[in-house]
């Protein structure tokens, strides 16, 4: 099921995808990746074993903490050197653009760009009601919240540390599923009403 | 590695992660939210590969010392915000990798949702003071503290240097268990496409049936009127 907000709802300038395959395509040179959908068991068995390689090199795969300090610098650019006022800012995360796993989360953005206009599924949509929009809203600042609250994000938490045999990663999983499941049960009344 | 070269590595991967969640329409969210709403495993499944192939690899390199684990204060506040975070993942409709891939397709909700993460950690980081845990670096001794519930330092690398036990020895248990779901989940949905062929079929069977029943007496409407 697919829910109301991923339909695609509103198209800027952009042609949507249902009508450029009506067109004669020119897919001769393109890579079969960006003709179907991958199964998504073997994307995420790809990226396994690259997080493998990115732990021996760097660390493994965050994106709370690339999200925090993206946060921090934008705080920064904001309210200048007020900033060294919140403690936060200036004895846990010092805003610094040289912080690897910002990369990390850029570069999603710019791969899943690249994938999406290679595949062409690249197009403008937004949320059609008012709900969807309070509902994400909501979500996105829980989202913040808890990771702040927590000091890691899912990814983290199912790609990182649990991996890593640390039992915090139980703790972080009971509670992200605890909430999953209160979520859900909020989303499923919403959907319903 | 210089700070230029890891964040070159770190681009690099996520460049590769972005094409593969994009191409594979991986979500985390989904990972939990479907399998909990409507009983479909479809991204519980990568899920749960990509942890037995983690966890091995992890565990393998830091028996043999190598590899960068994370390290730092796991407690109370890992569930309590955890818990916030998987109510707010699912309202969100993406969870923090699915922002940003979906804003790369060009999703404004997706961008939405990402903003407004960011405008919640900024919240949350003026309260820091009370979100900072006194008690946490004080129990954090680098052995377990199960008393604390600082379990943070209990990963494979400590676990190996206290007990002497391997660290991939942990990591086997734990893919072990973590291949135990898996193959429930497979098992699970074995039954599900049993049942539901089990339907089909009746519904064919009473289809052909009523069919059956109706030539038999007859067909009335099939006299043509003359």
């Amino acid at each position: 099921m697919v829910p109301a907000r991923t339909r695609r709802a509103c198209v800027f300038g952009k042609v949507p995808a249902t009508e450029s395959r009506s067109r004669p395509r020119q897919i001769g040179g393109r890579m079969d990746l960006f003709k179907k959908t991958l199964d998504p068991v073997i994307a995420l068995a790809a990226i396994a074993v690259l997080d493998i390689f990115l732990f021996l090199i760097v660390g493994s795969w965050t994106v709370g903490g690339g999200e925090t300090m993206m946060t921090g610098l934008a705080a920064e650019a904001v309210l200048g050197d007020d900033i060294e006022r919140l403690p936060f800012w200036s004895l846990v995360f010092q805003p610094d653009w040289g912080y690897w796993k910002i990369y990390i989360s850029l570069g999603m953005l710019f791969g899943a760009f690249v994938a999406a206009v290679l595949s062409k599924e690249f197009y403008l949509r937004m949320p059609r009601r008012l709900g969807e929009w309070v509902m994400i809203t909501i979500g996105g600042l829980l989202m913040g919240i808890g990771i702040r609250l927590a000091f890691i994000c899912n990814v983290s938490t199912f790609f990182g540390i649990t991996p890593e045999v640390n039992f915090g990663g139980y703790l972080a999983i009971s509670g992200i599923i605890a909430g999953a499941w209160v979520g859900s049960l909020i989303y499923k009344r919403i959907l319903e009403g | 590695m210089s700070p230029v070269g890891e964040c070159i590595v770190a681009f690099v991967f996520g460049t590769v992660v972005g094409v593969l969640v994009q191409r594979s329409r991986f979500c985390n969210t989904a990972a939990l939210r479907d399998a909990m709403l409507f009983n479909s495993y479809r991204n519980t499944k990568a899920l749960l590969v990509a942890m037995i192939i983690l966890t091995i690899g992890f565990t393998t390199f830091i028996s043999i010392g190598e590899g960068h684990t994370m390290h730092f204060d796991v407690g109370l506040n890992t569930v309590a915000g955890l818990f916030l975070f998987g109510i707010g993942m699912v309202l969100a409709g993406a969870c923090t990798v699915s922002t940003w891939v979906k804003t790369g397709e060009g999703n404004i909700g997706a961008l939405w949702a990402l903003i407004f993460t960011f405008v919640g950690m900024f919240l949350f980081s003026l309260v820091w003071s009370w979100n900072f845990w006194p008690p946490a670096p004080a129990s954090m001794t680098g052995k377990i503290n199960v008393e604390a519930l600082q379990l943070g330092f209990s990963n494979a690398a400590t676990l190996q240097e206290k007990l002497g036990i391997p660290a991939i020895v942990f990591g086997l248990v734990q893919a072990a268990v973590l291949l135990l779901i898996y193959r429930a989940i497979l098992k699970k949905e074995a039954a599900q496409q049993a049942r539901h062929k089990a339907a089909q079929e009746e519904r064919a069977l009473k289809k052909a049936m009523t069919e059956k029943a109706s030539g038999k007496t007859g067909e009335p409407v099939a006299e043509p009127a003359q």
